[in-house]
C-alpha cells in the first residue's frame, strides 16, 4: 500500500537493502531520478528528431506559453470539472448500492451478475449510445466518466461488506446489537478500507475516461487539446498537456492516500492486524 | 465422585437458592451442508448453575461445549428442551458478558472505544460510559492504554480488554469460550490469577469453557465433564479447594492432583473410544485394532 519512498512515519514493513530511506534523502533521490529522466528524454529527442519528440527545453517554453495565455489552465479546469462531477456522482451512487447489495444478500446475489457484466463491457462501447441520447456536451462527458468510475467503487464496496468479519458480528450480537447496529458499527467500518481502495481505482478510471470522453465527444478540455495538438504535429504543447494530466493524476491519488490514511489509521499502527 | 453418567443432577444449588441458569433436557442438531442428515451436537443435556458460581465445561473436541455456551447466551436456540436464565429464555444482551478465544476487538476502535462498545449499543450517556470504561480498564490494569489501538497490544492485553468489555455492562453472568487458549503458557497463568481476583472482586456466574483440565480445576467451583458425539453430560464434579486460590499453591494439593488425574483419565477414555477422533484407539490397550486399519 505504501511505496517505500513515502515521507510518512510508518514502521518499515519489508526488510530492505541498501541505505535506509529517510525523509530528507528520498527527495534527493527523486530529484536525481527526474534529472536522469530529463537527460534520457533530451537524448531521445535529439535522436528521433524534434518533429516527433520535443526537447525538454522546447516543452518548457511551450508550457510557459500555453499556461500564460490561459489555454492549458482553461482546458485543465474544464477537464477537472467533468472528471470530478462524474466521479462524485459515481461515488454517491456506487457506495450506497454496494452497501445495499452487501447488506441484503438476496439483492446482492441478484445484481452481482449484471454488475460483473457491466464492469466487463468496455465503457467506450457506450459512447455512441450516450452521444445519441445526450449529445456532445457536458452531460455526455460526465456520464462517460461516471460509467468508468462507478463499477470499481461499487464492486469494492460490495466485496468489503461481504468480507466483514463473522466473528466480530457474533461478538456484537452477543452484546445485544440489533441488525442495523451490526451494519453500522461492524460491517460499515470493516468495509471502509475496501471502499477507499475502490475510490482510488475509480479516480484513475475517472481521469482516463475524462480524456476518452473529450476525444470522442465535443473536443474540449485537455483531451481536446491533445487531439488538436496531435493532429497538427505541435508536439511541444502536446507534451505540456500530457504532463498536466500526469500532475492532475498524481494530485488526485495523493489526496486519496491522505484520506485513506486518516480513515484507516488503525491499520498503520502496526504491521500486525487485530 | 462416581464415574457413572450423572445426568439432570442439580449442580451447585445451595439449599433453597434458585439456580441462576437452568438447562433442561436440551438437544441440538446441526444440519450439514447439502445433506439432510444432521450432526447431533448435544443430546438431552441438563444442568443447574447456582448464583455466583464458577463452572467449567470440560471435555474432548466435539462434546458441544461451545454450542452449549452459545445457547446459554441466546445466540442459538436448542431444538428441544429449555434454557432459563433467571427464569427467562436467554436473549443476548448486556446482562451477560461473552469472552471469546479470538479476542474479537474492533481494530478500528481504540481500547477505550472497544470497551465502551456494549454500552453504546444500549444508548448510555457519554459521561457514564467514560466513567465505567475507565473503572474497568483500571480493573484489568490497562488504564493507560485507553487511547491505544488493539494492534499495539500483546495477546494477553487484548484478552484483558475483551474481559473489560464483557464486564463493563456489569453482567451477572460471564460466558467465557476458551478465553486463554490463544495465549502463551506464562501469560495464560497470569491471566488465570487475574480472572480469579476479578471474580472475587465482582462476583458473577462464570461459565468457562476450556480444554485444559488444569485450568478447570484451578478456577472452578464445579466442573461439568461432557462426552462427545453426541455431547452429553458425563459427570459433574465439585472442586473443594478453598478460595482464594492465589494465596497458596493449589496445584500442589492432593485434591487438585486427584481431580486432575480423574478428569484426564476420563477424557483419555472418551477420546480413545471416539471413532471420529484422530487419537481413536491410541490408548495403548488396543494396538492390534488400530493396526488393522
Amino acid at each position: 500500500m505504501s511505496s517505500p519512498g513515502e515521507a510518512h512515519p510508518l514502521p518499515q514493513r519489508r526488510p530492505h537493502w541498501g541505505p535506509r530511506l529517510s525523509h530528507v534523502n528520498i527527495n534527493v533521490w527523486r530529484l536525481l531520478a527526474f534529472l536522469v529522466f530529463l537527460v534520457v528524454w533530451w537524448a531521445v529527442a535529439k535522436m528521433v528528431g524534434q518533429n516527433f519528440v520535443p526537447t525538454p527545453l522546447e516543452t518548457w517554453q511551450a508550457a510557459i506559453q500555453t499556461y500564460s495565455n490561459g489555454t492549458v489552465p482553461r482546458a485543465a479546469m474544464d477537464s477537472i470539472l467533468v472528471c470530478l462531477a462524474g466521479y462524485v456522482v459515481a461515488a454517491i451512487v456506487a457506495i450506497p448500492v454496494g452497501l445495499l447489495m452487501g447488506g441484503f444478500r438476496v439483492l446482492g446475489s441478484t445484481l452481482e451478475i449484471y454488475v460483473d457484466a457491466l464492469a466487463a463491457t468496455p465503457r467506450v462501447s457506450f459512447i455512441p449510445l450516450i452521444i445519441v441520447f445526450l449529445g456532445l456536451g457536458y452531460e455526455a462527458k460526465i456520464v462517460v466518466v461516471f460509467l468508468g468510475a462507478v463499477m470499481p467503487i461499487l464492486i469494492n464496496t460490495y466485496a468489503g461488506v461481504l468480507n466483514s468479519d463473522g466473528e466480530l458480528i457474533e461478538m456484537a450480537r452477543s452484546a445485544g446489537a440489533k441488525e442495523s447496529q451490526i451494519f453500522r458499527t461492524i460491517m460499515l467500518p470493516g468495509a471502509l478500507p475496501y471502499i477507499i481502495a475502490g475510490l482510488r481505482v475509480g479516480a484513475s478510471l475517472a481521469l482516463i475516461n475524462t480524456v476518452v470522453a473529450e476525444l470522442y465527444t465535443a473536443v474540449k478540455g485537455l483531451g481536446g487539446l491533445l487531439s488538436i495538438y496531435g493532429n497538427t504535429f505541435r508536439m511541444a504543447p502536446y507534451f505540456v498537456v500530457v504532463f498536466t494530466l500526469a500532475i492532475i493524476g498524481v494530485c488526485l491519488m495523493q489526496s486519496l492516500k491522505v484520506l485513506e490514511r486518516r480513515m484507516g489509521r488503525w491499520r498503520y499502527n502496526s504491521s500486525e492486524r487485530n | 465422585m462416581s464415574s457413572t453418567t450423572v445426568q439432570s443432577l442439580p449442580v451447585s444449588t445451595s439449599a433453597a437458592e434458585e439456580p441462576a441458569i437452568t438447562v433442561r433436557n436440551i438437544t441440538k442438531m446441526f444440519k450439514r451442508h447439502r445433506s439432510h442428515e444432521g450432526i447431533l451436537a448435544l443430546r438431552d443435556v441438563s444442568l443447574d448453575i447456582g448464583k455466583n458460581k464458577f463452572i467449567s465445561l470440560v471435555g474432548p473436541s466435539g462434546c458441544g461445549k461451545t454450542t452449549l455456551l452459545r445457547m446459554l447466551n441466546g445466540l442459538i436456540r436448542p431444538d428441544e428442551g429449555e434454557i432459563l436464565v433467571h427464569g427467562q429464555p436467554p436473549v443476548p444482551g448486556t446482562h451477560m458478558g461473552f469472552v471469546f478465544q479470538s479476542f474479537r476487538l474492533l481494530p478500528w476502535r481504540t481500547i477505550h472505544e472497544n470497551v465502551a462498545y456494549p454500552l453504546q449499543l444500549h444508548g448510555m450517556g457519554k459521561d457514564e460510559i467514560h466513567e465505567r470504561v475507565m473503572r474497568y480498564l483500571e480493573m484489568v490494569g490497562l488504564r493507560k492504554f485507553a487511547e491505544s489501538y488493539p494492534s499495539e497490544l500483546s495477546g494477553g492485553m487484548k484478552q484483558r480488554v475483551a474481559l473489560a468489555r464483557a464486564l463493563v455492562s456489569e453482567p451477572d453472568i460471564l460466558l467465557m469460550d476458551e478465553p486463554f487458549a490463544a495465549l502463551d503458557a506464562q501469560t495464560r497463568e497470569f491471566m488465570q490469577f487475574e480472572l480469579m481476583k476479578i471474580w472475587h472482586q465482582r462476583k458473577a456466574v462464570v461459565v468457562f469453557v476450556t480444554h485444559s483440565v488444569d485450568e478447570a480445576v484451578l478456577l472452578s467451583d464445579e466442573i461439568v465433564l461432557l462426552r462427545p458425539r453426541p455431547g452429553q453430560v458425563s459427570e459433574v464434579l465439585k472442586v473443594d479447594l478453598p478460595h482464594p486460590r492465589w494465596d497458596y499453591d493449589a496445584r500442589a494439593r492432593p485434591e487438585f492432583v486427584e481431580l486432575r488425574r480423574h478428569l484426564w483419565e476420563r477424557i483419555k477414555e472418551m477420546v480413545a473410544a471416539d471413532p471420529q477422533s484422530e487419537f481413536f484407539n491410541r490408548d495403548g490397550k488396543s494396538d492390534h485394532a488400530a493396526a488393522q486399519d
